[in-house]
């Protein structure tokens, strides 16, 4: 059995792979990012020695400056807005050759700032899924929860009148004092605390000991007397509402949030130790 | 013979449909887009592609028809009601290329929303005082009001002297509660609501503990193209009637 070679079919074969080749190349090498190229992307207005000045960004540039799109831009307005983002990436370029962030403590500040946000811009894109960020809610549950609220009044009495709060903290047991009954007692209230507040508001206003005391408190009870340097305190409570758990729904928000600051955290954390890895860093003998 | 020229052709035919392509790529990232939908061949062109991106990266938080989720303070890209910016084919690609609160330095980043039943509401701002109890129910009462709900006057009234005042509320969502689109804060008079189903409760859980939502910035991980494309195919969606 003899095989027909067809040198013709053969010619026309290599002719068009090579034209089609030829045709890849050429579009390629004028159009691929990274090469040098003496054509402008679409997606470009121009490219200072190779660095791309992006086209949406200078539309955004024109709305801010002119508040007019590309359509309503009059020449004028376009070489100004072009001229300033190219003498913006001439200097750019310029401050790198001098390597200016060498010198100028600002520019090291704006980098480093950067380099961060640069991570934390790659941390967020990651979105978590449900199963992911509920896991989180349940390793971290404590976090989630309502911020408690009391109502309160804190009586003063005088540094020696222990006997008078003990007293005073019995009687209050069947409801808060009149006016008459605290002169009586020689005891005022301190005014520290008015009306409904957050746990937080109540802590600065009572101090810590105080609060601690008051948020063990149930509604309508009366206080131990305390001894504080100013005298010695009777809280009584109207009511007290503790800080109530958030479910996973109505802690979502939150629970996406601190999830991404962890996952921000991790990334930061671990991009220094790669960059420490991978440095040469020596250190002077005296400051070891 | 025959399977040479079948071959020149397909690939002549291919070679074709790439350049018709990039052609119509570079034309549509050339063009102003605020222009684009206007031209039929374009805009159908980036809408096709842009459903795939969308799918791909947006989908995930937006719903597939972009129908966003209020449970979880995920706007809806559906409708007309534009959070930040004018709605415009350029303001949604800015939107996708940096982000929204994304760390990248162009983000819209402004406004964020204090948790006012917290010792410091605000990280940045330490001047934006805790409110008590009392004035978040105020305020709700005021927001109430304003959206022409029925709401208890004397409290709207003290929550209204609040939201001018020491609340600080004007500052990002204006004197008159219509809110600023050119800061990302929403306008408190209608009744659409981002977080939740605009009841008291969830007024009060937006006041009291803050709302951040975060979109990604985009710019490096979707081509130029691929960003525009998807930037037309949002815009579609808000004018798809």
């Amino acid at each position: 059995m003899s095989v027909k070679v067809s040198s013709r079919r053969s010619f026309i074969l290599m002719g068009a792979g090579a034209l089609v080749g030829l045709l890849m190349a050429g579009y390629s090498l004028f159009t691929a990012r990274g090469t040098s190229t003496l054509i402008v992307p679409p997606e470009d207005v121009a490219l200072v020695n190779q660095q791309p000045i992006s086209r949406s960004d200078y539309l955004l540039q024109l709305q801010t400056l002119y508040a007019v799109d590309l359509a309503h831009a009059t020449a004028a307005q376009r070489r100004k807005v072009l001229d300033d983002m190219i003498r913006e990436e001439l200097f750019v370029q310029r401050g790198k050759e001098l390597d200016v962030a060498s010198i100028d403590p600002d520019v090291r500040a704006a980098m480093v700032n950067s380099v961060e946000l640069e991570i934390a811009a790659d941390a967020i894109t990651a979105q978590p899924n449900e199963a992911q960020l509920r896991a989180y809610y349940a390793a971290h549950q404590a976090r989630y929860a309502s911020e408690g609220i009391m109502t309160l009044r804190d009586y003063v009495f005088r540094a020696g009148d222990a006997n008078a709060a003990a007293a005073a903290a019995e009687v209050l047991k069947s409801g808060p004092p009149t006016q008459a009954l605290l002169a009586q007692w020689h005891a005022s209230d301190s005014g520290k605390v008015s009306g409904e507040e957050f746990y937080f508001a109540a802590k600065i206003h009572l101090g810590e000991p105080l609060f601690e005391a008051a948020r063990k408190l149930p509604d309508g009870a009366v206080s131990a007397p305390i001894a504080r340097p100013d005298g010695i305190h009777v809280l009584f409570m109207f009511k007290n509402k503790e800080p109530v758990a958030f479910d996973f729904p109505a802690a979502r928000d939150q629970v996406l949030t601190d999830y991404r600051n962890d996952a921000i955290g991790h990334l930061r954390t671990g991009d220094e130790a790669f960059l420490r890895k991978r440095a040469n860093v020596l250190i002077a003998d005296d400051v070891r | 013979m025959r399977i040479a020229f079948l071959l020149t052709a397909s690939a002549c035919i291919m070679a074709a449909v790439l350049m018709y392509s990039s052609r119509l790529e570079s034309r549509l990232l050339r063009m102003d887009p605020n222009a684009i939908p206007g031209s039929f061949a374009l805009a159908a062109f980036a809408h096709e592609r842009g459903e795939r991106l969308f799918e791909a990266r947006c989908a995930a938080c937006h719903g597939l028809q972009g129908q966003g989720d209020s449970g979880r303070g995920i706007p809806a890209l559906n409708d007309s009601d534009w959070l930040y910016g004018t709605g415009s084919p350029s303001d949604i690609e800015q939107i996708i290329k940096y982000g929204i609160r994304s760390y990248h330095p162009k983000a819209w980043n402004l406004a964020i929303m204090p948790a006012y039943a917290t010792a410091e509401p605000s990280a940045r701002d330490s001047k934006i005082p805790p409110l008590s109890p009392g004035n978040i129910r105020d305020l709700v009462e005021f927001l109430m009001y304003q959206q022409g709900r029925p709401a208890d006057d004397a409290a709207a009234a003290r929550g209204g002297e609040l939201f001018t005042g020491a609340g600080g509320c004007y500052d990002c969502h204006a004197a008159d509660a219509k809110g600023d689109s050119a800061i990302g804060a929403p306008n408190l008079t209608d009744r659409v609501t981002l977080y939740g189903d605009g009841s008291r409760e969830s007024l009060s859980m937006s006041i009291s503990y803050g709302r951040h939502g975060v979109c990604p910035a985009w710019v490096k991980r979707i081509s130029p193209a691929g960003i525009r494309e998807l930037a037309v195919m949002v815009y579609s969606l808000s004018h798809s009637q």
